[in-house]
């Protein structure tokens, strides 16, 4: 009815009214509160997105190499004792020479030294240089595996095989040495089919052939004779067959840690 | 080349050549002395160079005067957490050195601002000023505050005002560190420092202790 | 020492450009500072221009931002694997080195195909010996603010602006943290003072921490044993 609805309308409109009034009183803030700071933007979205950061995870399959910044001599403890080893800044091959680095420490007046790898004879050699003899650390993630009883070079990486292959290893009298070394360079683009595509230079020295000529370094090669693959072929080098050596240097950095079973 | 010379230090430009390390009672005197002389000649030596009052923009004019506010609460929680004397050793170095510098952006900000200026507002800090630990928690909540106001204005206002801003809001970051450091807290635990509308930031004065 | 590489610095060439037009002929004299007022490419007046996404000049603030980020990122996580921090300062190279690497993982997201490359790094002992760390990670952290500060009016988009604001005052915080485990005051004045891209770029060109990429890669015929 009539009457009822605008009984009704006007409840409605005090209601309003009283809320309007309500909701005026908590939106118009009194003056005292309302510093004449109104009307200032948002910050616009940051044009970057910064991930949450994250710890660095612990690494056990880490190596370090340096390049050889000037010519060093490497002794047996930091600081002290007797030489084992003289470095150069460059290898034959000119490339910048480099070691495989493994702890530091002070000797008696506070001077750095870095143990490192060393590729020198005796196979194996490491000794003490001093930190500023080196450049820059740079990391590696992956680890060459030659098994010369099964004939086969693995690559690691973070621990996990990524490549394997059949390869050619040192006759009797020219045997791969034994032990623990590394990659130092890689050769490209060379015209050799005896040496194949490719070929990374180790800091593994041949013992037996001690005046080859740039000293005898042990490589890791492809071969114009794949037919001899597996077997004993070899002046040293660890060979393979030519897809196989360009699929490892698609895959191994130089610096790689190198150990030969 | 023995390894004293290989380890270069950097000397950053425009601060102090990184000093060899010394002792941290030295912190206050340094800090003191360096302050006194800024304040001597505010107008030419620390202050910022801001642009005459009547070229600044409304944004800038209303994003300097929230900044104001700022300044004015952490210069009174300061005055305040002084005055009672509850404080010492590092955490009372620390409200010394911080006092001066919070003094001097609030002189650079009002200065600029000249008659346009807000006035200070009423403050009540309650127990935040009453014992070290309680003073050190809300001076790194106010510092934090008062950085992602810095950081929230910073695309308001004009160049040259954003220049002058710039040059208090690493200032604030560090006091947050700083404090932090004193108490074992996290002292930068973030990657970015998000930044707070003039809104929030009104808020998280009140809460801090503003008052009107 | 090697050369230093500074193509990480100036990523889109403007620079380089400069110093040509300016008469200087080898990259390595530009780096003085010579050019001065020239080098001013981008002077903001007024009114902010509001652009939406990073135009090329942007791009290469951001370039600028990645390189120092890169520097950072690199010593932190060069100290954490050297082992030869202890206490709060391996803490604190944990904290701030994760921050860092997500800063240069943010950089690079957002430049893509543009981003600078990383450089190689010599940090030549000062992340094997707490002491130094901790005197050079200071010098870097209030490296980084006064380059941040140094930008700050010159970017263009708002959005880049709030992105870089919100870092350089968490590298105030890293600078306060490292001056505080140094033993010197974490905040030695009310105003720190930007720097200039020539001026960061001398100081960083001063600690030859920046390096050229080891040669490694020759194409001679191999004379290994064979």
């Amino acid at each position: 009815m009539t009457g009822g609805r605008t009984r009704r309308a006007g409840v409605v409109l005090a209601l309003a009214g009283g809320a309007l009034g309500f909701l005026a009183v908590l939106l118009w803030p009194a003056p005292e509160l309302a510093p004449r700071v109104g009307g200032l933007p948002a910050s616009p979205d940051p044009a970057l997105d910064v991930p949450a950061p994250a710890p660095l995870e612990r690494d056990p399959h880490l190596a370090m190499w340096s390049v050889v910044e000037r010519p060093a001599s490497a002794l047996s403890a930091p600081g002290r004792g007797r030489r084992v080893g003289r470095l150069r800044t460059r290898t034959p091959e000119g490339t910048d020479n480099l070691v495989l680095v493994r702890r530091r420490a002070r000797d008696a007046r506070g001077r750095v030294w870095v143990e490192a790898r060393l590729p020198v004879l005796p196979n194996g050699t490491v000794g003490w240089v001093p930190r500023d003899a080196l450049g820059g650390y740079r990391l590696v993630r992956t680890h060459l595996v030659v098994n010369l009883r099964r004939f086969t070079a693995t690559l690691e990486r973070d621990g996990q095989p990524v490549f394997r292959a059949r390869v050619g290893v040192g006759l009797p009298r020219w045997p791969t040495p034994r032990g623990r070394f590394y990659i130092r360079n890689k050769l490209v683009r060379y015209r050799s089919t005896f040496y194949g595509p490719l070929a990374f230079g180790t800091s593994a020295r041949s013992a037996a052939l001690t005046d080859w000529p740039d000293s005898g370094f042990v490589g890791v090669h492809g071969t114009g004779r794949p037919e001899l693959i597996p077997g004993r072929i070899s002046h040293g080098c660890i060979r393979m067959r030519n897809r196989d050596i360009a699929r490892l240097g698609r895959l191994m950095p130089v610096g790689t840690p190198v150990t030969i079973r | 080349m023995d390894s004293e010379t290989r380890t270069r230090a950097v000397a950053p430009p425009g601060q102090l050549a990184v000093p060899e390390r010394s002792r941290r009672s030295d912190f206050v005197k340094r800090g003191i002395v360096a302050g006194g002389a800024a304040l001597a000649g505010a107008a030419i030596a620390g202050a910022p160079r801001l642009t005459d009052a009547a070229q600044l923009s409304q944004p800038d004019l209303r994003a300097l005067n929230l900044l104001l506010l700022v300044e004015y609460t952490e210069g009174a929680f300061y005055a305040e957490a002084l005055r009672q004397g509850n404080l010492t050793g590092a955490v009372l170095e620390y409200a010394q050195v911080v006092a001066d510098q919070e003094k001097q952006h609030l002189d650079a900000i009002r200065s600029t601002l000249g008659g346009r200026a807000e006035a200070r507002p009423q403050f009540d800090f309650g127990d935040k000023t009453s014992s070290p630990g309680a003073f050190a928690t809300a001076a790194g909540d106010l510092e934090d505050l008062a950085v992602a106001a810095y950081n929230g204005q910073g695309t308001n206002v004009t160049a040259d005002v954003l220049a002058a801003a710039g040059k208090i809001v690493s200032v604030e970051a560090r006091h947050a560190a700083w404090i932090r450091s004193i108490v074992d807290q996290p002292p930068a635990p973030e990657a970015t420092d998000t930044p707070q509308s003039a809104d929030e930031v009104l808020d998280g004065l009140r809460q801090a202790g503003m008052r009107t | 020492m090697h050369d230093i590489s500074f193509d990480h610095l100036d990523a889109d060439g403007a620079i380089a450009e400069a110093a040509e037009r300016a008469g200087v002929v080898s990259r390595a004299t530009f780096l003085g500072g010579a050019l001065g007022g020239s080098l001013t490419l981008l002077g903001v007046a007024g009114e902010r221009a509001i652009a939406q996404a990073p135009g090329p000049s942007d791009v290469a603030i951001l370039n600028y931002a990645l390189t120092l980020e890169y520097l950072q990122a690199a010593f932190y996580t060069e100290a954490q694997r050297m082992k030869a921090l202890r206490g709060r300062a391996a803490e604190a190279a944990d904290v701030v080195g994760a921050v860092e690497r997500a800063h240069v993982a943010a950089f690079r997201d957002v430049l893509g195909s543009k981003a600078a490359s990383r450089p190689s790094f010599d940090f030549q002992g000062t992340t094997e010996d707490q002491n130094a760390f901790l005197k050079t990670a200071v010098a870097f952290e209030d490296l980084a603010v006064a380059a941040y500060k140094g930008q700050a009016t010159r970017i263009k988009a708002s959005s880049a602006l709030a992105a870089a604001l919100s870092i350089h005052s968490v590298e105030a915080r890293h600078a306060a943290w490292m001056r505080y485990l140094f033993g010197v005051q974490p905040a030695t004045r009310a105003f720190d003072e930007p720097q200039s891209k020539q001026q960061i770029t001398r100081v960083v060109n001063s600690t030859g921490f920046i390096t050229n990429t080891p040669s490694t890669q020759g194409s001679r015929t191999p004379r290994y044993t064979g």
